[in-house]
């Protein structure tokens, strides 16, 4: 899809300090473990006390993150609330199937029930924002954030003047057993820092939200562009290098998924080599989940906006570009869904 | 399509002109409410859903898949479509639970490191992407692929969504619907909240006292009108107006006076440049939970007053197919307006004290049909209203 939207306004939560800080001072934080897991804020400047003792964790990440950036962009109400998540509210879900078994499926407590459906988060915004516009939830996978910002870019065209769109997932100690039971993570720890440092096979789960007010027309606050998206199942190589040319041809940064993962890493040294140019990973800083190209979006737009690429976030990349005005974000969820985004400079 | 009353379209129109339900007891659920909670379960079991899908026996199938893969293939070859590459071609899918109905049997398994064996392979069915991978794989989809959530309006939302992507130019076709199968997590689930009918469901009834789940699939293939005529295609209908919309009231609950559905409903017309008065039929959501059918009922009578057209909910044939609903139930608009037929409302006898409606309770036939309201609402405020049109081009 090639049109473009702007970005006005944007909030994170992930496995570093993306909430409260500015990317150009705040810490990289560095891991030792397999599992990134989010630096949580506190929730109670923004959820009131009753509603969030009932919420589970991926519940108050989204809803806070989506209320984050709505005061972040200075719109009065939402619009229309768009969404992608892989796996939704695995805590709730997890509990339920847990309160079935363990109760014989009497006197039953619905509440991790309701707060399971995937579209939970969508309805928790929208009742805190009284937005009663347009609402829906992907739930694809490595597709899931990129078919809502598919769907919201349509929304702009078709009228709208701005959108929230996010992402939220997280990820439980269960599940993370579950899927190393199929080989997604790494056999032995790696620190974040060396997770490029040898291919092998697997990689290291992460998890996060992030939300962006889109805009049809620049503003003044307008963070960055977006000028370009591109979804690809299973493509072939021939494809997928047509489509990486097509987008990124004139780029001067590439943010690459690359996760460390020597099953699926042909498809990022294709990458570059069909785009030799300048290029940071980001799945050190956030892991490897469903949604983490909406991080890499977070991250392309941060970067733009400061204008520079804060060395300390970055120790395995020995030469950072000083300057890029074009971004392009290439990444897949283990070999499956391919997406790739373009971010533009945008104010200067 | 397949549901509880029928393998296919055809056998879905002919249990429906016979006002035979297809609500019974679970024959293939793992629950104490087997013979307690009637539900509208599709009554082949997986082997033979492998065989009516033409695919053999596999791990990693759920039944999730199964039945998106036996709508899927009817929905191609009513279609003409045998090869899906000669014309790029979305694919956009609606579930609520993925594969839960296989994924809660070894789900006590997958979380014990002293268990390993087949189910693991069935390990992804848990997110909802799979069915609708599986479905793209063993049909040929390789383009734009999507999985919506939104609870019950998930597959209404599906068909919006894929409406929007031709309507913006993306693709000329697309092949939009919803899968699910009864799980033992959804009928927990619902049943906590109290609003499970342990007779067969009565919407729009005074002593109604909730929903029966149900399962089934179905999809439709939108094609752009230019597309249609030049490849010939039979137009079977025309998808004129549609609206999705929240009612920020409740996570659980509709609005005591229907706004979403108000709102829904009358966006929908307006897109569809129809008036109040051109509009024969409403295949309404009427799950019979107490609250949705005073929410909808009110929202009738505010946008069309004194004049609300005849409304039937086929809800008692097959069960409340969550995710599957707003296609299944689109494919009846279609049949509706194809056959000038209005389904009956079965299980009514009693007005509802709150409203002045009341719905269908016979099978009208010879009605001229033009066009229908299908309503799809769900959990989180979701509010689906799909214009279906006969098409006059």
């Amino acid at each position: 899809m090639k049109v473009k939207c702007y970005i006005q306004g944007m909030a994170a939560i992930s496995p570093q300090h993306t909430f409260d800080g500015d990317i150009t001072t705040a810490p990289f934080v560095q891991t030792e473990s397999n599992r990134l897991v989010c630096i949580e804020p506190d929730y109670k400047p923004f959820i009131p006390g009753n509603s969030l003792r009932r919420m589970t964790r991926v519940l108050r990440m989204g809803l806070t993150t989506a209320l984050k950036c709505l005061a972040n962009s200075g719109v009065a109400t939402p619009g229309p609330i768009v969404t992608g998540t892989g796996k939704g509210s695995l805590q709730d879900t997890e509990k339920f199937i847990k309160e079935i078994e363990q109760y014989k499926e009497t006197a039953l407590n619905p509440t991790p029930f309701i707060q399971s459906t995937y579209n939970s988060v969508n309805g928790l915004i929208a009742l805190q924002q009284n937005g009663t516009d347009y609402n829906n939830t992907f739930v694809h996978r490595g597709f899931s954030f990129e078919n809502a910002l598919v769907d919201s870019m349509m929304l702009l065209q078709e009228g709208a003047s701005h959108t929230l769109t996010g992402s939220f997932e997280e990820m439980t100690e269960e599940h993370f057993y579950i899927k190393s039971r199929i080989g997604q993570w790494r056999t032995a720890p790696v620190g974040n820092t060396r997770l490029f440092e040898q291919h092998l096979p697997g990689t290291i789960s992460g998890e996060g939200s992030a939300f962006f007010v889109l805009t049809a027309e620049q503003t003044p606050a307008s963070k960055a562009a977006i000028s370009g998206i591109k979804l690809l199942y299973k493509p072939s190589e021939e494809r997928l290098s047509a489509v990486l040319q097509e987008l990124g041809a004139d780029a001067d940064l590439v943010i690459s998924g690359d996760n460390g993962d020597s099953n699926y890493a042909r498809y990022y040294e294709l990458l570059g080599e069909v785009l030799p140019k300048p290029a940071i990973p980001f799945k050190h800083l956030c892991g490897e989940y469903d949604t983490a190209g909406s991080f890499a979006l977070w991250l392309a737009a941060a970067l733009l906006d400061a204008g520079k690429i804060p060395g300390e976030w970055f120790p395995m990349v020995k030469e950072l570009p000083g300057e890029f005005r074009k971004v392009v974000i290439y990444n897949h969820f283990f070999g499956e869904q391919h997406t790739v985004m373009v971010v533009e400079k945008v104010n200067g | 399509m397949v549901t509880a009353i029928g393998d296919n379209v055809a056998g879905n129109l002919e249990r429906l002109r016979r006002k035979e339900s297809g609500l019974g007891f679970t024959d293939y659920i793992n629950t104490i409410y087997k013979e307690v909670l009637p539900v509208g379960e599709v009554k082949q079991d997986n082997a033979a859903l492998f065989r009516m899908a033409g695919i053999p026996v596999q791990a990693g199938f759920s039944r999730t898949t199964l039945l998106g893969l036996v709508a899927m293939q009817e929905a191609l070859q009513q279609a003409g479509i045998s090869h899906l590459q000669d014309e790029p071609t979305g694919f956009i899918n609606a579930s609520t639970v993925g594969g839960m109905c296989d994924t809660e049997k070894v789900y006590f398994d997958l979380i014990n490191p002293d268990k390993s064996g087949e189910f693991i392979q069935s390990i992804h069915t848990l997110d909802c992407a799979d069915c609708t991978q599986r479905i793209a794989d063993t049909v040929g989809f390789t383009e734009h692929l999507a999985t919506i959530s939104t609870a019950c309006s998930s597959s209404a939302n599906a068909l919006m969504f894929g409406a929007r992507m031709i309507k913006a130019g993306m693709y000329r076709r697309m092949v939009c619907g919803g899968t699910e199968a009864l799980t033992r997590f959804t009928l927990n689930g619902f049943n906590s909240l109290k609003n499970v009918d342990r007779q067969f469901c009565r919407p729009f009834d005074q002593q109604r006292t909730g929903l029966n789940l149900g399962e089934g699939a179905a999809y439709l293939v939108l094609e752009s009108e230019s597309y249609a005529k030049a490849n010939n295609s039979t137009i079977l209908a025309e998808l004129t107006g549609y609206c999705n919309t929240n009612e920020a009231f409740h996570p659980t609950s509709p609005s005591p006076e229907g706004d979403g559905a108000y709102a829904a409903m009358k966006n929908a017309l307006a897109m569809s440049g129809r008036t109040l008065e051109e509009v024969q039929y409403i295949n309404v959501h009427g799950t019979a939970t107490l609250n949705n059918d005073i929410s909808e009922g009110r929202a009738l009578e505010r946008l069309f007053g004194t004049a609300v057209p005849p409304f039937s909910s086929t809800k008692p044939f097959t069960g409340h197919t969550l995710a599957a609903a707003g296609a299944i139930e689109a494919i009846y608009a279609v049949l509706a307006i194809r056959n000038n037929i209005i389904f009956p409302n079965l299980n009514f006898s009693e007005r509802m004290e709150e409203l002045q409606i009341v719905p269908e309770t016979e099978l009208k036939e010879d009605v001229i049909i033009n066009n229908v309201i299908s309503n799809s609402f769900g959990f989180g405020g979701n509010n689906a209203s799909l214009v279906i049109s006969k098409y006059e081009g």
